[in-house]
């Protein structure tokens, strides 16, 4: 199985330390299935449960907040805070996970499971640009043109995702898969140009990469 | 011993060369404000929290590596601080350009023109003109419900508003949405601040153009206003306000601060009942009714006449007062009462359900009593009468066969033929409603925004307040009228002025003896209490 995935995965991406020839490792080895590891929804150990912003392909804008083993996560996120307010931007990321982005209601609700007013709550969560205020496709494909990738061509890498998904920048394509938007820097300057799609990096993208990257999202999400 | 000498409370610093000595604890721009020297500041609000955001208010402080905000540094013992050195200024002449680059400059649309601080600012120290060559954002106006307006291109981000409405309202519906350039004060979403009984006061506080009245738009420039000191006549917390008068009409209401009664603040309620200061049917000259013909007449005239009918004996008083009606005039008819023999006194109070305090000082609370001196009246021995609208209670006085004597009540709820059996009805008022026009002595006093006076408050406070407008025709303050009268039937003195006739209302009542209008000032002052008697 893991030599399947390297094989369907075509694209030039010497980021990716795996097939640099050096080590008998595949991709899937290296990174995990989905490249950053399987994750628990109810968050695995408390001390990273706040941390890990997820982004997963199914979205349920009307997911309740929280149940299950949601429920369990966001108890975990209390107990990391001194008080409930300071919990605000890991419960935010908990309902963006399950519902794709933070509507109105979402706010509110937020607003309600931790006793802070609506306006404070829609305060905090437009400050922050990585919440979704606006739907999302089922991938978000979030290109660096900051410094480095921009040096590296970012803005092609960009327009070329913007082409091939036939969209603007923060829409939704007509398929529902892809909304393309441009990003400051990922963390990941050594291997420009970066995109982050939903949880996972793609590094030293180039505009010619872009149509087996969608192509490959595509199959997957089919 | 020598380090001892001084209290250790107290720091002696200079600024800008002037020495001053100001408790512990102090900052540097309140120290600043007691030398005269008004430090430029924008989110600084002696009645919020002080997040030191704007920078407006950097000041050199000698020893220090940089600028300091003096809104939050603490003074320090032998502290050199120079507020105009030309770092500081410069410094100034900096950020109020950061300020200016997405500002309209619509000044001349905009109700703040004239009591703006970035208007004052810039044009004390800002740059002759903007280097700034990208276009401006724009976002245009938002309705934010009740009275209020908002003018996001106007909007400095000072936070003000959203620290008053969280931390002295506590009723956190404003908030800064979005960031960098794009920041904007909002509610959540079309929730707005209706309702909110205190929002008012964000009007005020905003430095700029950006939080504005709707009330208010467009009604006058500020430079054409005249700001009159007075008391809110809405309740009986009795909030120290400014009428803002042009063209001998109340325009609108801003409180004056006094930390003891209001603060900085005041009501919504009280706020927008202005209007009535404002009306057009007025008594303008004394009106003798003889045997139901109307005759205008003169105060000279008039008064012979009534004292006349006077001393021709009077059958026993009572009268009807007003708590709108100021100490002085509530005292004089008090006066004339017991000089025609004494009788009682009755006045009619509008009454809420409920007071609305504000939550994050609670001391300032609009009160149930929904008139300005009922503890006035309470205190001069009358008695209250009537509903909770201010109306009935009169129905045995309406046809009482004595002497009546009416003052300051408009009597709005009565018919044409209240006092028509009375052997002598005399009214002293502003308005000519049905039942006072029928007086057989119509006599036109002013108002309280007409004339100087006293209102004591719910918690007895002695508060003065001063003419803000001029009074039509021929109206005089009541206790002028009342005093004449009194003082021709005892001999006494007449009152010359609202001091006099104050002093008088101290003859009268123990609790406002040893007060007089020097002692009670701007700020007032709390009445005695009255002496238990022993054994009773
Ligand atoms: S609206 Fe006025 S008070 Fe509020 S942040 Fe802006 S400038 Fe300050
Ligand atoms: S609390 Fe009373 S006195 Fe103060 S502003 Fe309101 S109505 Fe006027
Ligand atoms: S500049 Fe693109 S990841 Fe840092
Ligand atoms: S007043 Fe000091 S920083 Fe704003």
């Amino acid at each position: 199985m893991s030599d399947e995935t390297t094989e369907r995965a075509p694209f030039r991406n010497p980021g990716w330390a795996g097939n640099t020839g050096e080590f008998e490792l595949s991709e899937d080895e290296v990174r995990g299935r989905s490249y950053v590891g399987e994750h628990a929804p109810e968050g695995g150990h408390p001390s990273r449960v706040p941390t890990v912003p997820y982004m997963l392909p199914e979205k349920d804008p009307e997911a309740p907040l929280f149940e299950g083993p949601y429920a369990e996560r966001f108890e975990k996120i209390l107990s990391r805070y001194p008080n409930r307010r300071a919990a605000l931007l890991p419960t935010l990321n908990l309902a963006q996970e399950l519902r794709g982005r933070v509507s109105p209601e979402t706010m509110a609700e937020v607003a309600q499971l931790l006793g802070l007013s609506d306006a404070y709550v829609r305060g905090v969560a437009t400050f922050y640009t990585m919440y979704n205020k606006r739907p999302v496709g089922r991938y978000l494909i979030q290109v660096c043109t900051n410094v480095s990738c921009n040096l590296c061509g970012g803005d092609e890498v960009l327009a070329a995702f913007l082409e091939h998904t036939g969209t603007e920048a923060g829409e939704i394509s007509d398929d529902g898969l892809f909304t393309v938007m441009e990003v400051e820097c990922l963390a990941a300057c050594g291997f420009p140009t970066a995109v982050q799609i939903n949880s996972r990096y793609f590094e030293n993208v180039t505009p010619d990469d872009v149509p087996a990257v969608l192509d490959r999202l595509r199959e997957e999400a089919s | 011993m020598a380090e001892n000498s001084q209290t250790p409370e107290s720091v002696t610093l200079t600024i800008d060369g002037r020495a001053v000595t100001v408790p512990k604890g102090t900052t540097i721009l309140q120290a600043a404000e007691a030398l005269g020297n008004r430090i430029p500041h924008y989110c600084y609000h002696p009645g919020l929290s002080a997040p030191a955001q704007c920078r407006l208010c950097l000041v050199e402080v000698e020893g220090a590596p940089k600028l300091q905000p003096s809104c939050i540094t603490e003074v320090q013992d032998g502290q050199v601080v120079l507020t105009e050195s030309e770092e500081a200024t410069r410094q100034r002449t900096g950020v109020l350009e950061f300020y200016l680059a997405n500002h309209p400059l619509d000044c001349p649309i905009c109700d703040q023109s004239g009591e703006c601080k970035l208007q004052d600012y810039v044009h004390a120290e800002g740059r002759k003109h903007g280097r700034s060559r990208e276009p401006k954002r724009v976002f245009g106006r938002d309705d934010f419900g009740g009275d209020i307006l908002f003018y996001g291109d106007r909007c400095v981000m000072c936070t003000r508003c959203v620290r008053f409405m969280n931390e002295m309202a506590q009723d956190p519906r404003l908030t800064v949405v979005e960031r960098g350039n794009r920041s904007i004060i909002d509610t959540f979403f079309e929730e707005g601040v209706e309702g909110s009984p205190y929002a008012g006061n964000i009007v005020d506080i905003c430095p700029v153009g950006a939080l504005v009245s709707k009330d208010f738009l467009h009604k006058a420039r500020a430079w054409d206003l005249d700001h009159k000191p007075t008391i809110c006549p809405n309740c009986s917390q009795g909030c120290n306000i400014d009428l803002h008068v042009r063209d001998n009409r109340v325009q609108r209401l801003k409180p004056r601060a006094n930390l003891e009664v209001n603060q900085y603040w005041m009501c919504d309620y009280g706020r927008h009942r202005y209007e009535w200061m404002n009306r057009d049917d007025r008594i303008e000259s004394p009106v003798v009714n003889r045997s139901g013909q109307p005759v205008p007449s003169d105060w000279s005239e008039a008064l012979e006449a009534l004292h006349g009918r006077l001393e021709e004996g009077v059958r026993p008083v009572k009268a009807v007062a007003s708590p709108f009606a100021s100490n002085e005039d509530l005292a004089a008819l008090r006066h004339l009462v017991d000089a025609l023999g004494g009788g009682e006194i009755v006045y009619r109070l509008p009454r809420a359900d409920r007071e609305i305090p504000l939550p994050g000082f609670p001391r300032l609370s609009r009160r149930r009593d929904l008139a300005p001196n009922g503890r006035g009246a309470e205190i001069l021995g009358m008695e209250r009468v009537g509903d909770d609208e201010g109306a009935g209670g009169l129905d045995e006085l309406a046809h009482y066969t004595g002497t009546l004597v009416v003052l300051g009540d408009e009597l709005a709820d009565l018919e044409a033929d209240f006092g028509q059996q009375a052997a002598l009805y005399i009214y002293v008022g502003s308005h000519p409603s049905p039942a006072a026009s029928q007086a057989d002595y119509l006599l036109p006093a002013t108002t309280f925004a007409e004339q100087e006076g006293t209102f004591t408050n719910h918690e007895g406070r002695v508060q003065r307040f001063w003419p803000g407008l001029q009074a039509p025709g021929l109206a005089r303050p009541a206790w002028l009228v009342l005093g004449a009268l009194a003082a021709r039937m005892e001999g006494g003195g007449v009152p010359t002025s609202a001091a006099e006739a104050f002093v008088q209302a101290a003859e009268l009542a123990p609790e406002f003896q040893g007060l007089t209008y020097e002692s009670i000032g701007t700020r007032g002052a709390i009445i005695n209490e009255p002496v238990a008697l022993p054994g009773a």
